[in-house]
C-alpha cells in the first residue's frame, strides 16, 4: 500500500548511521576545520606581535612561551595534579546538584502544590548571586573540599531545576492523554511519557549547568586552594607570571569545551529522534 | 456489548457539551457519530475512553476479558522518542513489549519494514498507520476513533478508510467513529447517530443497510447523504445566513 517512492524517500530521509559513513565523518572534520580557522589565524598574529615585540612580554608573552609553560608543568608531574582535582571538585558538584535539581524539579514540574509551597523559596534563593554564598560556606564547612564542593553544586543546580521544571510542565497533554488510555499508574507515566518528553530540556539545563560548575570552581579555588587551576591563577598573579595565569586560562577553556562537548554528543546520542535542524538529513 | 445510558456532560455554563444520550453497541459493528461542530461528539468520546471522568450517567460493558478501549485521536500522537516498533507496543504488558508481537499488527497496517524508523521520518499517512497498529495490538473491545483521517489529503483518507475496513474484516473489531464526514460515516458504518443542538443530543439515528465494502458514490449512499443533510438542516441554515 506504500508506494516504492514512498519508501525510498524515507529511507533516504533516515540513513542510520550517518556519523559513521565516510560523508558523515567528512561532514564533521569540516566542521572542526571550520571551528579551528579563527583560533589558528589569531594564536599566529599573537606569536609574531610577541616576537616583533608589539606586546609586552610581562604583560602577555607569546603562545609558544605559554605551551613551554604546560609543558613544563607536565614534565615535573604538577599539571596533572592541578587539572585532576579541579575537574574532581567540578565533577562531583556537577553530579550533587544535578540529582538534587533533577528530584526537587521532577516533583515540583509534576505536582502543582509543590510547586505553589517550593517555587518561590527556589526563586529566591536563585536570586541572591551564589558568590554570596562564600562566606557562609567556609564558616559551615571550613576552607576544605565540602565548601567548594557546595558552592560549585548550588550554581549547577539553578540552571538544571529550572530547564526540568519547564520540560516537564511543557510536556504535550496530548501525549499525556495517550498514556492515561493505557491507564497508567503515575510513576509510569512519568517514567514513560514525561521524563523522555523533558529529556531535550534536561540536557539543555545539564550543559548550562556545567557552565555555571566551570565558573564557580574557579571562585571556590580563588577563595582558597592549596591545588587545582584557580589557584595555578592566584600563584601566577602573586609571582607576577603572566604566562602562568594564561597557561590555567588556557586550560580552563580546554576543560571546558571538553566537557562540554561530551554533554553535546550525549545530546546528540539521545535526541536523535527530534525533528530539528541538527537531525535532517 | 456497550452500553450507553442517560450519558451528561456539560461544560460552559450548560453551554457545551451534551446531554441525555442513550445508545448500545453491539459486538462488531461499526456506529458513527455525525454532528456539527460543537455538539459535542469529541467530548463524548472522552467520556467512553475515560479521560473525562467528570460525567453523569451510566457506561456499561458487557464484555469480560475488559481490555479496556482503544483511542485513536485526530492526529497520530506517537511517541517521538520511540521509534515505529515501540510506539505500536507502546499499550502492551512489560513482558510483551519486547516480543514480536507488533509484527502482526505492523503488516496489517502496511508498514512491513519500518520498524525501526522515529515519527519524524513519517509521513502524515503512516504515523496515523502507526496509531491505528498502536490502538489495536491491545486488542481493545472497542475501537474510539476520534475524527481520525480529518487531517490528512484526500487520497490518504480513502486508503486509510479503505485500510481500517479490511483490519474489521479481519478482526470484527467493534468500532465507535465521530467524523463530521458524511461520505466517510456512510462508508464505514453500520449505524449513524446524528447528535445535534447546543448542548448536544442524539436527534436521529440512521441505518445503512448495504454490506460492507461499498461503492463510494453508490445512489443508496448518495440518497442516505441527501438524508443526513436534510436532518442536520445544513443547506438551509447556509442559505439563511446569506440573506
Amino acid at each position: 500500500m506504500i508506494s516504492e517512492t514512498q519508501k525510498w524517500k524515507v529511507g533516504q530521509r533516515a540513513s542510520p548511521q550517518k556519523l559513521s559513513s565516510s560523508k558523515g565523518l567528512f561532514r564533521v572534520g569540516k566542521g572542526f576545520a571550520l571551528g579551528s580557522i579563527l583560533p589558528i589565524i589569531l594564536l599566529i598574529a599573537w606569536e609574531i606581535a610577541a616576537r616583533v615585540g608589539l606586546l609586552a612580554p610581562h604583560l602577555l608573552p607569546a603562545p609558544s612561551i605559554i605551551l613551554e609553560k604546560i609543558i613544563s608543568m607536565y614534565r615535573d608531574g604538577s599539571l596533572f595534579g592541578h587539572v585532576s582535582i579541579t575537574l574532581t571538585r567540578v565533577l562531583l558538584g556537577f553530579a550533587i546538584g544535578t540529582a538534587a535539581a533533577v528530584v526537587i524539579g521532577a516533583i515540583v514540574g509534576y505536582a502543582k502544590t509543590a510547586e505553589q509551597v517550593l517555587d518561590p523559596l527556589f526563586q529566591a534563593f536563585r536570586s541572591i548571586p551564589s558568590l554570596a554564598w562564600v562566606p557562609l560556606f567556609i564558616l559551615w564547612m571550613g576552607i576544605g573540599e565540602p565548601s567548594k564542593i557546595s558552592l560549585i553544586a548550588v550554581g549547577v543546580f539553578f540552571p538544571v531545576y529550572l530547564n526540568i521544571v519547564a520540560g516537564i510542565q511543557g510536556v504535550d497533554r496530548k501525549l499525556i492523554e495517550v498514556g492515561r488510555i493505557y491507564q497508567l499508574t503515575p510513576f509510569q507515566l512519568t517514567k514513560r511519557i514525561i521524563l523522555p518528553a523533558a529529556l531535550p530540556s534536561f540536557i539543555t539545563g545539564m550543559r548550562s549547568g556545567l557552565g555555571l560548575g566551570w565558573m564557580f570552581v574557579v571562585a571556590a579555588e580563588l577563595m582558597g586552594a592549596s591545588e587545582g587551576l584557580g589557584y595555578l591563577l592566584v600563584v601566577g598573579q602573586n609571582t607576577y607570571s603572566p604566562d602562568t595565569v594564561i597557561a590555567s586560562i588556557l586550560l580552563f577553556a580546554i576543560l571546558g569545551k571538553g566537557t562540554d562537548a561530551l554533554l553535546k554528543w550525549i545530546e546528540y546520542r539521545s535526541l536523535k529522534w527530534q525533528d530539528s535542524i541538527n537531525n535532517q538529513a | 456489548m456497550l452500553n450507553v445510558k442517560r450519558l451528561k456532560r456539560m461544560f460552559n455554563n450548560n453551554q457545551a457539551g451534551f446531554h441525555n444520550i442513550n445508545f448500545s453497541v453491539d459486538k462488531g459493528e461499526i456506529i458513527g457519530i455525525l454532528g456539527t461542530s460543537g455538539c459535542g461528539k469529541s467530548t463524548l468520546l472522552r467520556v467512553l475512553s475515560g479521560l473525562d471522568p467528570y460525567y453523569e450517567g451510566n457506561i456499561s460493558s458487557s464484555d469480560e476479558a475488559n481490555n479496556g478501549v482503544g483511542m485513536m485521536f485526530q492526529e497520530p500522537r506517537l511517541l517521538p522518542w520511540l521509534s515505529v516498533r515501540k510506539n505500536i507496543s507502546f499499550g502492551l504488558k512489560k513482558e510483551e513489549r519486547t516480543s514480536t508481537k507488533y509484527q502482526t499488527y505492523l503488516d496489517l497496517v502496511g508498514l512491513t519494514g519500518f520498524e525501526n524508523h522515529y515519527p519524524k521520518d513519517l509521513s502524515g499517512g503512516m504515523a496515523q498507520r502507526t496509531a491505528i497498529a498502536r490502538a489495536l495490538i491491545t486488542e481493545p473491545e472497542v475501537l474510539l476513533l476520534d475524527e481520525p483521517f480529518s487531517a490528512l489529503d484526500a487520497f490518504t483518507k480513502m486508503q486509510l478508510q479503505d485500510l481500517l475496513l479490511s483490519i474489521w474484516q479481519k478482526k470484527k473489531t467493534t468500532m465507535l467513529l465521530v467524523t463530521h464526514d458524511i461520505d466517510e460515516a456512510l462508508y464505514l458504518c453500520d449505524r449513524i447517530l446524528i447528535l445535534k443542538g447546543q448542548p448536544g443530543e442524539v436527534f436521529a439515528e440512521v441505518q445503512v443497510e448495504r454490506s460492507k465494502p461499498r461503492t463510494r458514490g453508490d445512489a443508496y449512499l448518495s440518497q442516505q447523504k441527501a438524508h443526513i443533510l436534510n436532518l442536520l438542516n445544513v443547506e438551509q441554515k447556509a442559505a439563511g445566513e446569506l440573506k
